[in-house]
């Protein structure tokens, strides 16, 4: 069988996602005698991106020209794209303020120097060029990246779970902390594929993995809302990985 | 004739960076390192945000050292609440904050680094050619992440650490499989110490660093009020700013940073200069290579996270010991009743000394914030060693220069992602 020849690159993101790829450490020397890494800044002198590639994995949200250069470069060069982690799916926690003016966050940091720099609100790789399959998660499930890596070597992507956090929390039998516990959890609305990682060790769902397909968001607004916590500081715990939420929607 | 080398982006180092080598001839005239990561604006995004979401969103700032993010931030926070932790909950942060040490050097020293000591380009090549030393860096480095999942619920961005208090305290039989995962890796850290010991470089030294860490209190080496310098000066963390002079660089979207209007360096080979309490083994190790890491530049610095290897992997056991002998229940977290007020606190991340700093008003939202990184801290020494470097070289060809600034740029160990947010209030 012909080695699928690869290539990871991060955008605008912390390392997560490719930092998961190196958590594999039983599988990692499989991978690199299975797989050709073509392009892999992080681990490997390589500094351009030549092709033909056959699968590109990208981290990140794409809030400059350069990132949108490589993006470009990527996409061009290879057959398929894969968007790895919040980020690259949903905007992710650097988007969380992209209803305020990115030029006003830029000078909170860098004041007068803001000015200098060639930015924009970080978006989603499919704002820009066509994504084949995604794997969401902040960081991403090492288990999900290990299904999909070898599904490529069938020549095919995997499927995964569409269905909310609490189904996989209520099957590991954890006290629901929404409803008994009255905290802010957002399990309800979250996609599914971590086993319930945070309600597991009492700690309510903070919505990395972003919006489940079908999520209830107005039954879950209006239940948050009657425990008594307010509008605002529910908007700032679901933007933080996505902003795009429609409060209204009931599935 | 003027002429520019340009290495870009630079490989086998966290984030984004680019170096230009400007030459006149075949003079260098200038070496600049420009850090042009992605900037996400994290001092604006934490504002308007209540101090319990904050470590939540920080610890993103970073993958590599999202552990100690998230440990500096709820010290200032809580440092601004006035509220002091349980013994239980301090145990285990240290525990954790050993554990991304762990994976943090693990990853830099043989993922990053030892592609060099073999002279391959990335992992296939160090399957090849060395096998068993890639065997043993995923055990150290799986040891490190053990922790970090079984303490914190999670390998990357913990989730049981927060303000006041943890989540669930780990299962006996959680403690135990760690102790016996760290117990198989120990001597196998000291084989890595070994193996970066011939790997010094050679030839013409380099500047002499200034030295800059948190000032130990108690066993923990890297957890501490106050910070201390090589002149055996030391001030309280709090204070830093008095500290620390600020410049926004022009090539990057970070800004440098100077101690006393000299570049300063921190990290493993500042730590051990310092005076941090080691453990035996480590300690061994320090007085076996005492030559070789304190008359040093910073290209030591990989042989002294190997020595933090061994000292990290022996304090967790110490720790993981009175964890099993105290046996703790799961206790509620302290309560935090908001007051408005400004918590800053230092905590030595595994590149070296990071500061956190976050002011609050009444209802305990946060009003302003600082994150002072160690990249942001070495950038300035870095880019003085570069120049040195470079100059030493000339009339090397592109390739050796190349091969030879990113090395060095290795040693410090740069973590981009966090260095370019930075805010003076």
């Amino acid at each position: 069988m012909k080695k699928p020849i690869i290539a990871i690159a991060g955008l605008t993101a912390c390392s997560g996602c490719q930092l998961t790829l190196l958590n594999c450490e039983e599988e990692l020397p499989e991978i690199a005698q299975r797989f050709i890494i073509d392009y892999f800044p992080l681990g490997l002198t390589e500094r351009l991106i030549t092709g033909p590639i056959d699968v590109a994995i990208v981290e990140g949200a794409v809030s400059t020209p350069s990132d949108l250069e490589i993006l470009m470069k990527l996409r061009n060069s290879s057959h398929s794209l894969v968007a790895l982690g919040t980020c690259a799916l949903w905007g992710g926690i650097a988007a969380m303020k992209n209803q305020e003016s990115r030029k006003d966050l830029a000078e909170t940091v860098y004041g007068s120097a803001a000015d200098g720099l060639k930015t924009f609100n970080p978006q989603p790789l499919h704002r820009f060029v066509k994504i084949d399959f995604a794997i969401t998660g902040c960081p991403p499930e090492t288990g999900e990246l290990l299904a999909t890596l070898a599904a490529l070597l069938r020549g095919t992507f995997p499927v995964f779970p569409h269905y909310p956090v609490c189904s996989e929390c209520r099957s590991r039998e954890n006290l629901c902390l929404l409803i008994e516990r009255n905290e802010m959890c957002l399990g309800p609305l979250i996609q599914a594929g971590c086993n319930a990682r945070c309600p597991a060790v009492g700690i309510g769902c903070e919505g990395c993995r972003g919006p489940v397909t079908e999520a209830n968001v107005a039954a879950e607004t209006e239940l948050l809302l009657k425990k008594g916590f307010p509008m605002d500081e529910i908007v700032s715990r679901m933007q933080r990985f996505y902003p795009e939420w429609d409060y209204e929607q009931r599935s | 004739m003027s002429s520019v080398l340009e290495i870009s982006p630079l490989t086998r180092v966290e984030g984004h960076g680019r170096i230009e080598v400007h030459f006149a001839g075949t003079k260098v005239e200038t070496v600049s390192l420009s850090l042009y990561e992605s900037p996400r604006f994290f001092e604006a995004l934490l504002k308007g945000k209540s101090y319990a979401e904050v470590p939540e969103i920080i610890c993103r700032v970073c993958s590599l050292c999202s552990t100690v993010h998230r440990i500096c931030s709820l010290h200032a926070i809580e440092r601004a609440m006035d509220i002091q932790v349980s013994e239980q909950v301090r145990l285990y942060r240290e525990l954790i904050l050993y554990g991304g040490h762990i994976q943090s050097h693990a990853l830099h020293l043989f993922c990053l680094v030892l592609p060099d000591c073999f002279n391959v380009a990335g992992l296939a090549g160090l399957a090849d050619k060395a096998p068993q030393e890639l065997q043993r860096w995923l055990r150290i480095k799986s040891a490190g992440n053990l922790i970090q999942e079984t303490v914190g619920g999670r390998t990357i961005h913990p989730v049981t650490l927060i303000p006041g208090g943890m989540g669930k305290p780990v299962a006996r039989e959680g403690l135990l499989k760690l102790k016996e995962a760290l117990q198989r890796v120990l001597p196998e850290t000291h084989q890595a110490y070994e193996l970066f010991r011939p790997f010094l470089p050679n030839g013409d030294k380099l500047a002499t660093p200034r030295y800059l860490s948190v000032r130990p209190e108690g066993a923990s080496p890297f957890l501490g009020d106050n910070l201390t310098m090589g002149n055996g000066e030391t001030i309280p963390a709090d204070s830093y700013m008095n500290l620390l002079c600020e410049r926004m660089s022009g090539t990057g979207n970070a800004k440098t940073i100077l101690v006393k209007n000299q570049p300063a360096t921190v990290g493993a080979l500042a730590r051990l200069n310092l005076g941090m309490p080691l453990t035996p083994m480590a300690a061994a190790a320090f007085e076996e290579s005492r030559m070789l890491l304190t008359d040093a530049d910073i290209r030591a610095n990989n042989l002294a996270q190997a020595v933090e290897l061994i000292l990290t992997v022996e304090r967790s056991l110490d720790i993981i010991e009175i964890l099993l002998k105290a046996d703790f229940t799961r206790e509620e977290p302290a309560r935090i009743v908001p007051k408005k007020g400004r918590g800053s606190t230092a905590v030595e991340a595994p590149r070296g000394l990071l500061i956190h700093s976050y002011s609050f008003d009444g209802r305990g939202i946060c009003r302003g914030a600082d994150i002072i990184t160690p990249t942001v801290i070495n950038q300035a020494a870095m880019e003085r060693d570069l120049l040195a470097l470079a100059t030493h070289m000339e009339g090397a060809d592109d390739e050796a220069l190349t091969d030879a600034l990113e090395r060095l740029v290795r040693a410090y160990d740069p973590c981009i992602s966090c260095a370019v947010h930075v805010l003076k209030i």
